[in-house]
């Protein structure tokens, strides 16, 4: 091995570290090490000044090697790094060492000590500098499609963006239509157009790209590989109807289907048959035989030719560069008994009574009864003090004043009564807000440890609060129906999430990695999160995630090519005796099983390998070494530090 | 327990309140209001109260006479709920509820009934006139002893028992105890506030209007007392003819500003004016200016040929005390200094 010519930078930090680690101390005891050729100290190392003093001694003096030793390198290891870059130095020979929130704020009660641990540090620093070689960039490639897996409208709205883009995209969604929940309510908060609308304008996008290809009625069921190329396995289940169907015949195979199940696209509130469309303009327009309800009867083939119960399931392979994940969120389901839900036949929850009063015209009945007094019982499932959710699900304050406003316009003579916990409207929403109060509606609010109560009396629903905002009295409503405020929750069916790994947040959706700068991304390379999977969005906001997914999907594919730190871990194949401790070890499913001349051993994919280096100690043979923290390089900084 | 009464917002607003429901509760009213208390809060709560409806506790309430309309809290609201007109709504709402007959309650929810009752005096005025043949001398001497009569009657049958209902429903019927000591000795603050309305004082920047309400309403009583027991119209007194002509003067001049800035609708107060405010103001401006005149007219000998002018001042004058005293604006009077006796028996 050449021999190394080492620069060491000994940072004051103004003062961070020089007024408890004596920096020139520091510097005395490493100048004169073997290898260290320079060792200065300087005000601030990340000054425009230093950096360039910096450049010209590496490439005055030729020097392998630079540390250092300043704050954490958190802060500023990319900066370095690029320093020597521009000295023409390869960036992976650049140590850095900690001397700030490690020596100088960690012992400011002890300067003789924190100076000595200092010096420590900027040795090991050293030590490792001296094994550290130069290293390239892995590239791996990269497939320009991209799988989107729900079409609710974040579905479908980043599926039309990447369609813009050189990028195949497959949209998966695992019921028979498309549209997710918004199909489901139909007039929205905050514009005229109606959730049906949306959808439609959305899908009659969708089918005319051709780079797009909507799979419906599809689960994925497997996935392998990693960002660039992952294979996914699709199932599809038929429709056991074919496209080619007359919309008459059609309509009597379902009149005369005997099979009633509840209709959960009415949130259970009808029934529905077992071969059925949900609503009139549903894309896509061919209905669906819901087989698990189906008897088999033959009653509909025997009146519509089109029925097909011969068309079988397919298992169909796609591989894609990235993944981008828009399955949505589930209502939440009150608990047996809260605020009275499935024990009063008054008690509905919000999108039960969206779509009762979408589905009503004139007076609203409901179970029979005319309905005049509303009472709405605010973030059920949501801000929970005693229960795990205590997130706000956003959308629910507005939806409901929104579906207040709906009611009062659709029905003169109902009454509403708001029971909340402080009005969430945020944004352009607080006009609903203001509407509803001038429209006469009633608002009683209450703090989490006086919720509001329902009780039964007789055939009389009651509900009270004690008001806070009338100095705590207790007001009662005698409610003809009570609407129960739910909230967001994640979608009770998580199987591909679990497929993918993807982590969890503490209000159980899917995490990103920074809330505030890496929105969209997940720890997963390659697999981004957009809309209500996330966590509780309206549409707006769902579509805003929607498209920067798409285009951070697209921009981690868009070169065909990926590039990813070299800093991996390596096999040796003459120590490896596989034995799996290290696939089991991996947090990130870097290690297979493969074969190399005959023999088997581990194999590390390096696009997805993030050098964290929890395989290594595992590894009994010692076949395993992180690249830049390889056995000796850590074993000389350990020399170093004792 | 209260029961909500939704329906309450839309009877208030045949009061004169505007929007009331807007109220989102920030409280910026309460805050501004230089007279609201930490032990008497106003005017969110009565706001809060109204919005749900809770007659009771309205009826109760004393807050709403405490409330001298200095109009800061309307423009405060960020709502354009005006806290301010609901509070005059509540006070016109109280004086219906306090009124015994509900003849109040009617004329202030219907303009065409009080209209009615207006023309109905007039032709009442009119057949009286004609059954004494327009003798100015007959007609005047009647007109006082109306005058005297009426002030007897309208005070024992409407006001007295008014203003005991309004001590049943603020003070016996919450079953607030009050000693009698308490009753004597609290007397003083009833008669203060009764003349001086000095609580006013606490508004900001209310000190002219203040003045001139002292004014009018000295004046006013002066008129009263001038032209009823010193008999001004047929008084030879030098000094109680100059004082008739200066009282009414003042009655008249102030109550034209009044007028105009209601027209001109600048301030808070005089944004919102209900056809009992217009009533008020009007036929006040119309009693001091009449009754300059008629003693004017007197003076220049001039009464005699011009008839006419006695009868618009009787007419004026008795629909003020058949309609306006009994049952408009002018019982405000008595209301807010009784409240303020009650108040005081209260705290
Ligand atoms: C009662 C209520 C009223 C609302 N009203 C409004 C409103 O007025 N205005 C407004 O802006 N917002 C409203 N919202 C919010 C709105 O519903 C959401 O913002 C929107 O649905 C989020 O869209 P999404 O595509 O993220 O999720 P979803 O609409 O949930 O769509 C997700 C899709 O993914 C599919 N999917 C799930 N899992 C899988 C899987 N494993 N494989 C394949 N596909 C899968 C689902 O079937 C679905 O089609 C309301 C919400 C509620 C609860
Ligand atoms: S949006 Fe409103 S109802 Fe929904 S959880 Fe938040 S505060 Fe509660
Ligand atoms: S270094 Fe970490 S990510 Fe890489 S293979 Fe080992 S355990 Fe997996
Ligand atoms: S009008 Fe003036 S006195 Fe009356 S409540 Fe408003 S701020 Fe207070
Ligand atoms: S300022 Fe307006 S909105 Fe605020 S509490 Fe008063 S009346 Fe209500």
């Amino acid at each position: 091995m050449k021999k190394k010519k080492i620069g060491v930078y000994i940072c004051h930090c103004g003062g961070n570290i020089s007024d408890y680690v004596d920096v020139e101390k520091v510097r005395q005891a490493v100048e004169g090490e073997d290898i260290v050729f320079l060792a200065k100290t300087t005000m601030f190392a990340c000054s425009d000044a230093n950096q360039r003093e910096m450049v010209n001694d590496i490439e005055a003096n030729g020097l392998t090697s630079v540390v250092v030793a300043s704050c954490s390198p958190k802060l500023h290891l990319l900066t370095f790094r690029n320093v020597t870059q521009r000295a023409n130095l390869n960036k992976y020979t650049y140590v850095h060492a900690n001397i700030r929130e490690q020596a100088s704020w960690a012992h400011s009660d002890n300067k003789i000590g924190a100076t000595e641990k200092a010096i420590h540090l900027v040795k090991a620093a050293i030590a490792k500098a001296n094994y550290a070689e130069a290293l390239e960039t892995n590239k791996v490639k990269a497939l320009k499609s991209v799988a989107v897996i729900g079409a609710g409208v974040a579905g479908m709205k980043a599926a039309i963006s990447l369609s813009n883009k050189e990028c195949e995209v497959v949209l998966i969604e695992k019921e028979p239509f498309v549209g997710g929940r918004v199909s489901q309510w139909d007039s929205l908060s905050t514009t005229t157009e109606t959730g049906k609308e949306i959808v439609n304008r959305l899908y009659n996008d969708l089918i005319t790209r051709e780079n797009i290809t909507i799979c419906t009625n599809s689960e994925v069921i497997s996935n392998k590989g990693s960002v660039g190329n992952f294979t996914l396995k699709i199932k599809k289940t038929p429709r056991y109807i074919s496209t080619s169907f007359h919309p008459e015949d059609l309509k009597k195979a379902i009149e005369v289907c005997p099979v009633e199940v509840p209709d959960e696209f009415n949130f259970r509130l009808t029934p529905r048959k077992a071969i059925y469309k949900n609503y009139p303009g549903e894309y896509p327009q061919t209905p669906v035989i819901d087989l698990k309800n189906c008897t088999r009867c033959g009653a509909c083939e025997k009146v519509c030719p089109a029925v097909n119960f011969s068309e079988e399931e397919d298992i169909i392979e796609i591989s894609v560069g990235s993944v981008l994940m828009a399955t949505g969120f589930d209502p939440y389901t009150p608990a047996y008994g809260e605020f009275g839900y499935a024990t009063s036949e008054n008690v509905i929850t919000l999108p039960q009574f969206k779509r009762l009063i979408d589905e009503q015209s004139d007076t609203l009945v409901y179970k029979g009864k005319a309905i005049q007094n509303i009472a709405y019982i605010y973030c059920v499932g949501s801000r929970q003090a005693k229960g795990d959710n205590t997130y706000c699900s956003r959308n629910c304050c507005t939806s409901t004043i929104h579906a207040a406003l709906t009611a009062k316009n659709k029905f003169p003579d109902i009454n509403n009564f708001h029971f909340n916990r402080g009005l969430r409207t945020y944004g352009k929403q607080e006009i609903l807000y203001a509407d509803s109060l001038r429209s006469g509606d009633i608002y009683l609010q209450s703090y989490e440890d006086g919720l509001p109560t329902v009780t039964i009396e007789g055939k009389k629903t009651i509900v009270k609060i004690n008001d806070i905002l009338t100095n705590g009295k207790e007001i009662e409503v005698e409610a003809d129906l009570v609407v129960l405020v739910t909230g967001m929750v994640p979608r009770a069916d998580n199987k591909v999430g679990t497929l993918f790994k993807l982590p969890k947040g503490r209000d159980k959706f899917y995490n990103e990695i920074h809330m505030k700068l890496r929105p969209v991304e997940t720890v997963i390379d390659g697999v981004t999160i957009a809309g209500a999977c996330q966590g509780p969005k309206n549409i707006a906001e769902s579509v805003n995630s929607a498209l920067s997914a798409a285009t951070k999907s697209y921009s981690i594919i868009s070169k065909g090519e990926l590039e990813s730190e070299p800093l991996v871990a390596t096999i040796d194949p003459d120590r490896c005796t596989w034995c799996g401790a290290c696939e089991a070890a991996c947090p990130f499913d870097a290690i297979m099983k493969s074969e190399k001349e005959g023999k088997i051993i581990a194999a590390i994919n390096n696009a997805v390998c993030k050098g964290c280096g929890m395989c290594a100690p595992v590894c009994e043979p010692d076949a395993i070494n992180v690249t830049a923290c390889s056995s000796t390089e850590i074993m000389s900084m350990i020399d170093a530090l004792v | 327990m209260a029961k909500i009464n939704p329906s309450f917002g839309k009877e208030l607003n045949k009061y004169g309140a505007i929007n009331s429901n807007a109220c989102y509760n920030c409280g910026n009213c309460t805050a501004v209001c230089s007279l609201s208390t930490e032990e008497v809060s106003f005017p969110r709560e009565m706001v809060r109260l109204s919005t749900l409806g809770l007659e009771d506790d309205i009826q109760s309430s004393l807050k709403p006479w405490e409330c001298y309309y200095c109009g800061e809290c309307s423009t405060h609201c960020p709502q354009e709920a005006n806290p301010s007109e609901l509070m005059m709504s509540l006070r016109r709402y109280l004086t219906a509820k306090y009124d015994w007959t509900g003849l109040s309650g009617l004329m202030y929810k219907s303009l065409p009934l009080s209209i009615a009752a207006f023309v109905l005096t007039l032709v009442g005025v009119l057949i009286f006139a004609f059954s004494v043949d327009f003798v100015l001398e007959k007609m005047v001497h009647i007109g006082h002893l109306f005058e005297m009569i009426a002030i007897g009657t309208v005070g024992l049958v409407i006001l007295l028992p008014n203003v005991a209902r309004m001590w049943w429903f603020t003070i016996l019927k919450p079953g607030t105890k009050v000693s009698f000591k308490k009753y004597l000795s609290s007397m003083g603050d009833l008669f203060v506030h009764m003349f001086t309305q000095k609580r006013a004082l606490g508004c900001d920047d209310n000190q002219l209007r203040w003045f001139e309400h002292f004014l009018m309403v000295i004046g006013y009583l002066s008129l009263l007392f001038t032209t009823v027991f010193l008999n001004w119209f047929s008084s030879e007194y030098l000094i109680v003819t100059i004082f008739g002509y200066v009282v009414s003067a003042i009655v008249f001049v102030v109550t034209f500003d009044f007028v105009l800035s209601r027209i001109k609708k600048k301030k808070e107060i005089s944004k919102h004016s209900q056809p009992s405010d217009w009533f008020f103001v009007i036929w006040l401006f119309l009693m001091g200016l009449s009754a300059f005149m008629v003693r004017l007219f007197i003076d220049l000998d001039l009464l005699e040929t011009n008839k006419w002018l006695y009868l618009v001042h009787l007419t004026v004058l008795v629909q003020w005390a058949l309609i306006i005293v009994p049952f408009g604006k002018w019982t405000h009077f008595l209301y807010r200094s009784f409240a303020m006796y009650f108040a005081k028996l209260k705290a």
